[in-house]
């Protein structure tokens, strides 16, 4: 589904990406992983937009989008959830996923129709998979960081997404919280029939669900493949599994 | 088209060029070191036409002009001291919004003041009998004091050249401008770099008040149209750098002069159209920026 | 399925809770002409002219979140097309009043086009030197907008020939103007509107065109801003050049401040304060500008989301200490 073709990316005089390559099939669940600085978000930006490859390629069922801005992207089945809590702050949690199904809808743009009686039983459905139907007129600067997180995942939902795109799905949340967020993510990506990519720094966490794990160091793709086959390689172990 | 003609106008936009510079390089140097965009700026340049023409009259014959040009802008400078100590200090932290907002109201009230101290009439300033008529220079006339100005210009960008590059202080100021919270933990007084830094700033304001004084009828009101030329000449050449308004300031100041030529009746057009034309091409201004 | 709809638009504006006190304001401003001197009616239709223009500022900086820098040039332009049109060419006046908001639009068209590729202080700039470029032109061409005098005298059609007709004139199409302006904001193109405020990059992300939206926000903006400049013509019955001065701009800016401009009616407020204290400031010394500057300085400072704002925090406040407690 969604093909990475030694794509580079530097600032200045810093290679960030330097030939990373990556390969998810439809319905997969795939994580990146990697030491911080591996050029794990870069390379998640570069997929979903926010930023364009010097060189290579991505392609999104069989289409190249290494040049579209991010909103095209999304409209072609693309959605993401960001590392830093990126969320309407001062929206409460039913707009901040309603932005999201309007945006999906193409009803944006409607001018003279009150929003607030639109599109409420899609949001209300995300809403109910994630557990926060009860939140729903919580302002969302107001939630915890973990439900914050969980809120991101929500309006990437909103998008109707066939590729969910998750960067750090877990990170600050308590061990309870990171089961609870994974145990969710499974749930979804198998109701929904998404495909799911994802990057993570807690090990337990990637090598209990995905089935396809590619390897990142210092900008390049070291290596992609099953948790076995990864957990077993001798140049990962060297360079990132031995140090952990 | 007459050479002559030609040539002595363009003389004139750089002369004019030369004042929007000293003023510009003010507002630049405020706006890179202390990230404060201060509207106050015009109201300060105005005091400094008043403060000359009152020196003028105090003092008479030539030697009341020298006078003015020395003291206008320190008068100016202390104005802006009081001001810096007293409220300005504390709030450098805030949101630039508040801060322009802020100088806003600042340039309201002193321009009221300055309706209140002078009156809403129009004044003038005669020219130093040093300066007075014309001097021909390569078959091309020019009126002295645009002369002076050409060359006061260059000296003024020298001498805030050395300050900035050669000095303790000068070098701190640029340092802030570039990184703020790490002079900070230099161990060095920031607040005083920015309190010097703010004062130079709007001494090269009354300083362009008062070179501009003998050329113009000094108004209220004069300090809403500076304003707004300056902040668009530091756009165009760069925020918060100084070449970048001498830059700025040629394009304006000739263009202008060049328009008087061409198309009289919207001469003041043309700047306008050149500042445009800049931004749309290079909309971060033409040299580097500070922000 | 329209008559569902439109039914479902009604019961929204009847169940909103400003419908009632909202019914009963202007029934009040109805009937005022007939009972107060004829000065304070025209103080009166000068704050509703001015509060148009600054809701219709709000639509792109509180609820936007652009740096619009120099709307006045819209307002501006607005009266000016009115007052050439009404005076230089003998098309019938209706004709005027309708190309001023359209002829706004259509220059906040262009100008927002450049502008919103920018980051917000490049905007402000870049928008600030176009409509320096305007006023300097409107300036000088004194053959065809009479420069510095500007243009007066206009004559209005017949029914607007007292100021009783134009203050009613005025005061329906700034309720109409407010009623659009509501719907707006509370529709999907409003609600994204504040999602692209609060965070522009997340919006790119669920597949919004930021630019393009916030262009379409401008334009609807400026229209707005064209039929303030209208209606300032039809109560002042002249334009001169300071309607597309940047001091008028930032003055405008500062009423959406001063009102609150995260709430629906704060920039009204502000206008109405504004206008209200220059006139009446202005009875008793020339130096209004004086005191306007230092009332600002605690304002900025003290007020950061406008006297609207305070008092809605301070609502929110006591409505959730009564919920608490039960």
């Amino acid at each position: 589904m969604l093909q990475v073709e030694a794509v580079v990316k530097s600032f200045d005089d810093f290679k960030a990406v330097n030939e990373a390559s990556l390969s998810v099939g439809k319905g997969e669940i795939v994580a990146v992983i990697g030491p911080n600085g591996a050029g794990k978000t870069t390379l998640f930006n570069l997929i979903t937009g926010q930023l364009k490859p010097d060189r290579g390629k991505v392609i999104f069922k069989g289409e190249d989008i290494s040049e579209l801005p991010p909103y095209e992207i999304c409209k072609k089945g693309v959605a993401r959830s960001f590392q830093i809590v990126n969320i309407f702050p001062r929206l409460n949690v039913f707009r901040n996923v309603q932005v999201a199904v309007l945006s999906q809808q193409r009803r944006s743009n409607n001018l003279f129709q009150p929003a607030k009686n639109m599109v409420v039983k899609e949001t209300n459905n995300i809403l109910e998979s994630v557990g926060f139907l009860d939140k729903a007129h919580s302002i969302a600067g107001s939630l915890s960081h973990g439900d914050q997180k969980i809120l991101e995942i929500a309006i990437a939902l909103g998008n109707e997404p066939e590729l969910l795109i998750l960067d750090e799905p877990t990170a600050g949340m308590s061990p309870e919280e990171t089961s609870a967020t994974m145990e969710l993510i499974r749930r979804l990506a198998q109701m929904r029939g998404l495909t799911i990519l994802f990057c993570e720094h807690d090990m337990d966490v990637v090598f209990s669900i995905a089935q396809s794990i590619m390897v990142m160091h210092q900008g390049r793709t070291l290596i992609q493949g099953k948790p076995d086959e990864v957990r077993r390689n001798q140049v990962v172990q060297e360079a990132y599994l031995g140090v952990d | 088209m007459d050479f002559s003609a030609f040539s002595s106008q363009f003389l004139v936009g750089l002369s004019r060029a030369m004042i929007l510079f000293v003023v510009c390089a003010g507002l630049s140097f405020v706006l890179g070191v202390l990230r404060v965009p201060n509207i106050a700026h015009g109201s300060l340049y105005m005091i400094g036409a008043f403060a000359t023409f009152t020196l003028t009259k105090l003092i008479a014959g030539s030697t009341g002009f020298w006078i003015a040009l020395i003291v206008a802008p320190l008068l100016v400078a202390l104005v802006s001291l009081i001001a810096e100590r007293a409220l300005f200090c504390h709030l450098y932290q805030r949101e630039h919004l508040m801060l322009l907002l802020f100088t806003f109201a600042i340039s309201l009230i002193l321009g009221d003041l300055v309706k209140i101290v002078w009156g809403a009439e129009y004044r003038s300033v005669a020219a130093p009998a040093l300066l007075k008529g014309t001097i021909s220079i390569l078959g091309v006339s020019l009126p002295r004091y645009n002369l002076f100005l050409i060359i006061i210009g260059p000296l003024v960008a020298i001498a805030l050249w050395l300050f900035t590059n050669k000095t303790r202080i000068g070098k701190i100021s640029r340092a802030a401008a570039v990184d703020r919270e790490m002079v900070g933990t230099l161990g060095i007084n920031v607040s005083w770099v920015f309190a010097i830094a703010f004062i130079i700033g709007c001494y090269l304001a009354g300083l362009g008040g008062a070179l501009i004084a003998p050329t113009v009828s000094i108004t209220l009101g004069m300090d809403h149209t500076l304003i707004i030329e300056a902040f668009l000449i530091v756009t165009i050449g760069g925020l918060g750098n100084m070449w970048g308004a001498l830059v700025g300031s040629l394009i304006f100041g000739v263009t202008q002069s060049l328009g008087v030529l061409f198309w009289p009746q919207f001469a003041i057009v043309f700047p306008y159209a050149a500042v445009v034309i800049v931004l749309l091409l290079r909309p971060k201004g033409l040299l580097k920026s500070v922000w | 399925m329209r008559g569902k709809e439109e039914r479902k638009l009604f019961n929204e504006v009847i169940r909103s809770k400003l419908f009632g006190p909202s019914i009963v304001i202007f029934f009040v401003l109805l009937i005022l002409p007939s009972f107060i001197p004829r000065f304070y009616t025209y103080i009166l239709a000068l704050i509703y002219v001015t509060s148009l223009l600054a809701m219709s500022l709000n639509l792109v900086v509180g609820h936007g979140g652009m740096f619009q820098f120099h709307h006045a040039a819209f307002y501006g332009v607005g009266a000016y097309t009115v007052a050439l049109m009404l005076t230089k060419t003998s098309l019938p006046m209706w004709t005027g009043f309708i190309a001023g908001p359209i002829v706004a639009a259509i220059i906040g068209l262009i100008i927002g086009w450049f502008c919103v590729r920018l980051t917000r202080l490049y905007f402000a700039m870049l928008q600030i030197s176009l409509g320096s470029l305007i006023w300097a032109i409107v300036f000088r061409w004194y053959s065809f907008t009479g420069g510095d005098d500007g243009i007066h005298g206009i004559r209005m059609p017949a029914f607007l020939f007292s100021l009783k007709s134009s203050y009613y004139f005025i005061l329906i199409f700034l309720v109409i103007s407010l009623i659009m302006m509501y719907l707006i904001l509370k529709s999907p193109f409003g609600n994204t509107l504040q999602a692209i405020r609060d965070n522009p990059q997340r919006c790119e992300a669920i597949g919004i065109n930021v630019r393009r939206h916030q262009l379409k926000a401008i334009v609807i903006a400026t229209f707005f801003a064209g039929v303030a400049g209208v209606l300032f013509v039809v109560l002042e019955r002249s334009v001169f050049t300071d309607l597309l001065f940047w001091v008028l701009s930032l003055e405008v800016f500062i009423m959406c401040l001063l009102g609150g401009w995260f709430t629906f009616a704060g920039p009204i407020l502000g206008a109405a304060i504004i206008v209200a204290l220059r006139t009446f400031v202005g009875i008793f010394t020339e130096y209004w500008t004086l005191i306007l500057g230092i009332i600002l300085i605690p304002l900025i400072f003290f007020l950061p989301e406008g006297v609207m704002g305070y008092f809605q925090e301070i609502f929110k406040g006591r409505t959730k200490e009564v919920a608490e407690r039960r």
